[in-house]
């Protein structure tokens, strides 16, 4: 053994009760967390993400990076196995899986459903101080930070309209972006409640200016789907295409969010 | 018949052994021992999963066949008293309100829903032994019980809520525990039991319910056992894994051969056959690649198609 | 053996008086046969002698106790019931079918030596040893028949009760099976059958009770009951009572009353 590996063991006592411990193994169990987890840790600490970010679909982290991490499904026994510190989830696991978790010993931190920008940016701090980059979750939250100014313009109404015609009102992640990019939820006009469901009579009644559609992303330009008394309204009501997968995750999909929101009102700002 | 009850006990045992032995992660013969922490996993997650797909198989099983008898209906299913539905509701009731936070409320809830099923039942169907007007009365607590639960996820709060409910409601057995199991196995037991005794009056019931009642066959208290057995049972299930359906319908078809079409025979060995298609499919369901695990009831609505277009083939066979 | 009677029986089904004080005493070793046109109440009262419906007033007796009132088993070891209807749910086969017989005599622990003995005998009584094998949907129509009498005879009772037992045979085993009833009541058993056709209760029975609404018009042995006028005034039919060269009587019945 040499000398400098006999320094190390010296050292090593004063390393660990240092301000930098050995950095936390982590698996996260949830796809928007995985988005956060992937750019503030350090590959070698993520000993597994969800399977769901590495489908297309429903994943917030472009797939080629999403691929170089191995996946799980969710279950503990997974999760057990690979012995991390830390396991990340969301708000809404399977209650076996936390009791299994919980009676296990493996720590868990859980992430609700952000409801404001502010609470996904305090997430990220959190995360990213769990995972012991605390400076690397600074960086993100001030680049969320910046991307989420509320602009200065007159709100604009519109409307995010889901699958299904599920449709975020007030106290939702979207609504807080509608607001800050300078648009006006008008889901309120509609008396709807925190999520509901929108009866398309309703909107076609009184349509607001924007119409933020889920369906017109999946399908990409014009599709069917677009029902034909909404394709009537063309020349009032101007329709976009927003991917499902921006609604409800936060962290770094805020960004690109915000970005598309932006683009859009500034569309408007021209022909109102 | 003991020499098949003898091969479907060997072929429960291999498949239990498979079932602590498969799943995604690969854990070998030498870490089984306490010393490597993977034996967690075996001791902690796969042995209670087991024993609890044996304990559900068995109950979904004796279930089915004490209520196919009971009936003289082949086609009859556990399900059909709506203790399994009224169950189901008071599980989702619970992650409606946001209690399953608290492990051990959803169970709870569960088997308060089974209970005020059974209640209701009693009270709907009277003191009637009619099995028209029982049957009637299932169909109005699984109608009503039914649509809350439908209601309960249209209602949901978030998205997320509804869909938690929509993945519960189609039964699994991932990551359940010994905690699980000391709730499921004694109440299977004790509803096991309830059922067993029947089987002499389920076979008196094959001549029909005069020829049964002039062999000593009491209807009414017939009907308590019925309904007490397989609320136990089957409320027992629902509580730990969920609505898991088609077991108590296929198994007793497919050991009735075995039982010499004698419908208290086919208690036992359907009791064996249950635990060994749920502990088959539990531990396929584990192997399926897919980004969440593939849930055990949908599993068994998959192998429900195949199986009546099976029996609707051998019929038609027949009868032409 | 206990004689079985009943004791001014009243029963109403639907509103509708079925049985009307009817008294009867029945005797043991003896085939009896209940008559009378479709309603008279024949079925309702060989059911309230098995205790299978509750009279409204009234009480059938089994040596002197209520019927009703005995504990299911033992009521169900001394009176056995054969039912109209030949259901038979399951395709058991006929070894099993007859082996529900014995279920008011068999302990917790399935059928014994006894039973198999028991069961044994009623196959023999009704010649469906060769059939002991085969499933019931296999069989004929008389040999299903011949099966569900070998049940009710497992149970050696001390009553049995059978509602038309003979109803859809043909003639052959129409004989057959009539000839096991009366080798039953000669071994000391009571028999009591409801049946339609007057020549089968002139051959087969020993005493004949013709009932009429709910009432008893006439109750005794066969020769002295079975007259033209007591006949005239059950069924409303005339009919000509003849003997054949062996001694049996027939009844042809020519036009209404």
């Amino acid at each position: 053994m040499g000398a400098r590996a006999l320094l190390l063991m010296l050292a090593a006592p004063a390393l660990v009760s240092a301000a930098t411990p050995r950095a936390p193994r982590i698996v996260s169990i949830n796809p928007c967390l995985d988005a956060v987890l992937v750019r503030v840790a350090d590959p070698a600490q993520i000993a597994s993400i969800s399977a769901y970010s590495q489908d297309a679909r429903s994943s917030s982290i472009p797939l080629a990076l999403a691929r170089r991490f191995p996946a799980n499904a969710g279950t503990a026994e997974e999760v057990v196995a690979l012995r991390p510190d830390l396991v990340v989830a969301g708000g809404h696991v399977a209650p076996a899986t936390v009791a299994a978790l919980k009676r296990l010993r493996v720590p868990l931190a859980q992430f609700a459903v952000p409801a404001t920008v502010e609470e996904s940016v305090a997430q990220v701090r959190e995360l990213a101080a769990r995972v012991g980059h605390p400076a690397r979750g600074a960086a993100m939250a001030a680049r969320i930070e910046a991307a989420a100014r509320t602009a200065r313009v007159t709100p604009v109404p519109a409307l995010i309209f889901g699958a299904g015609g599920l449709v975020p009102g007030a106290g939702t992640l979207p609504d807080d972006l509608l607001t800050r990019a300078g648009f006006r939820n008008a889901s309120a006009a509609y008396g709807l409640a925190r999520w509901d469901v929108l009866p398309l009579e309703h909107l076609v009644a009184a349509p607001p200016r924007v119409l933020f559609s889920v369906a017109a992303a999946e399908g990409g330009g014009e599709r069917a789907e677009h029902h034909p008394a909404l394709r009537r309204l063309a020349p009032r009501l101007t329709t976009m295409p927003f991917p499902a997968r921006l609604m409800n995750c936060g962290g770094p999909t805020i960004v690109e969010a915000m970005a598309l929101l932006r683009g859009a009102r500034a569309r408007l700002g021209e022909g109102r | 018949m003991s020499r098949a009850t003898l091969w479907l006990l060997l072929a429960l045992l291999l498949a239990a052994a498979g079932s602590l032995a498969a799943g995604k992660v690969w854990v070998p013969l030498d870490a089984w021992t306490s010393a490597d922490p993977r034996s967690i996993i075996i001791v902690e997650l796969r042995l209670p999963r087991t024993i609890l797909a044996l304990t559900v198989g068995a109950a979904l099983g004796v279930a089915g066949a004490a209520m196919q008898g009971y009936l003289r209906n082949p086609l009859a299913d556990p399900g059909l008293f709506g203790v399994s539905s009224g169950a189901a509701l008071g599980a989702v009731c619970a992650l409606f309100f946001g209690y399953a936070a608290q492990a051990w409320l959803l169970p709870l809830f569960a088997l308060a829903g089974a209970a005020a099923t059974m209640a209701l039942l009693a009270l709907i169907a009277g003191r009637s032994a009619s099995l028209v007007v029982f049957t009637l009365a299932g169909m109005v607590l699984t109608s009503l019980t039914g649509s809350l639960t439908a209601l309960a996820i249209s209602l949901a709060p978030t998205p997320f809520v509804a869909s938690e409910i929509v993945t519960w409601l189609m039964g699994a057995l991932t990551d359940r525990s010994w905690d699980d199991v000391w709730l499921a196995l004694p109440l299977v037991a004790l509803g096991i039991a309830v059922l067993a005794r029947t089987a002499p009056a389920l076979d008196a019931l094959t001549l029909g319910e005069t020829a049964a009642r002039s062999l000593g066959v009491e209807p009414r208290r017939l009907q308590r056992a019925i309904v007490l057995g397989v609320a136990l049972t089957v409320g027992a299930t629902v509580a730990s894994a969920g609505v898991i359906g088609f077991v108590g319908l296929m198994v007793p078809h497919l050991v009735r051969p075995l039982a010499r079409h004698r419908p208290g025979a086919t208690l036992w060995p359907s009791a064996l056959a249950g635990a060994l298609l749920v502990t088959v499919a539990d531990t396929l369901v584990r192997l399926v690649p897919s980004a969440s695990e593939l849930r055990l009831g949908i599993a068994m609505s998959l192998l429900g198609a195949p199986f009546f277009l099976y029996l609707l083939l051998r019929l038609r066979r027949r009868l032409a | 053996m206990s004689a079985l009677a009943t004791q001014a029986l009243t029963l109403s089904l639907g509103g509708r008086r079925v049985l009307d004080e009817v008294t009867l005493a029945l005797a043991p070793g003896r085939v009896t046969a209940l008559l009378g046109p479709n309603g008279a109440g024949k079925s309702s009262l060989l059911a309230c002698l098995a205790a299978l419906r509750r009279p409204d007033s009234g009480a059938a007796m089994l040596g002197g106790e209520d019927v009703a009132a005995l504990p299911a088993r033992e009521r169900a070891r001394r009176i056995g019931f054969l039912p109209q209807q030949a259901d038979v749910h399951w395709d058991v086969d006929v070894r099993a079918l007859v082996t529900l017989g014995r279920l008011p005599w068999r302990g917790r622990g399935g059928a014994g030596a006894a039973d198999r003995a028991a069961v044994e005998r009623a196959l023999e009584a009704t010649a469906t040893t060769a059939l002991a094998g085969r499933p019931v949907e296999q069989l004929s129509g008389g040999e299903r028949a011949r099966a569900l009498l070998a049940r009710v005879l497992a149970g050696e009772p001390e009553w049995l009760l059978a509602d038309e037992p003979l109803a859809s045979l043909d003639p052959a085993h129409q004989l057959d099976v009539g000839a096991r009833l009366r080798a039953v009541a000669a071994a000391g058993a009571g028999v009591v059958l409801v049946v339609h056709d007057l020549n089968l209760a002139a051959r087969l029975a020993d005493a004949v009770v013709l009932l009429r609404a709910g009432r008893v018009v006439a109750a005794g042995d066969t020769a002295a009951v079975l007259t033209p006028a007591a006949i005239a005034a059950t069924y409303g039919v005339a009919v000509e009572v003849g003997v054949t060269a062996g001694g049996e009587r027939y009844i042809v019945p020519m036009g209404r009353a």
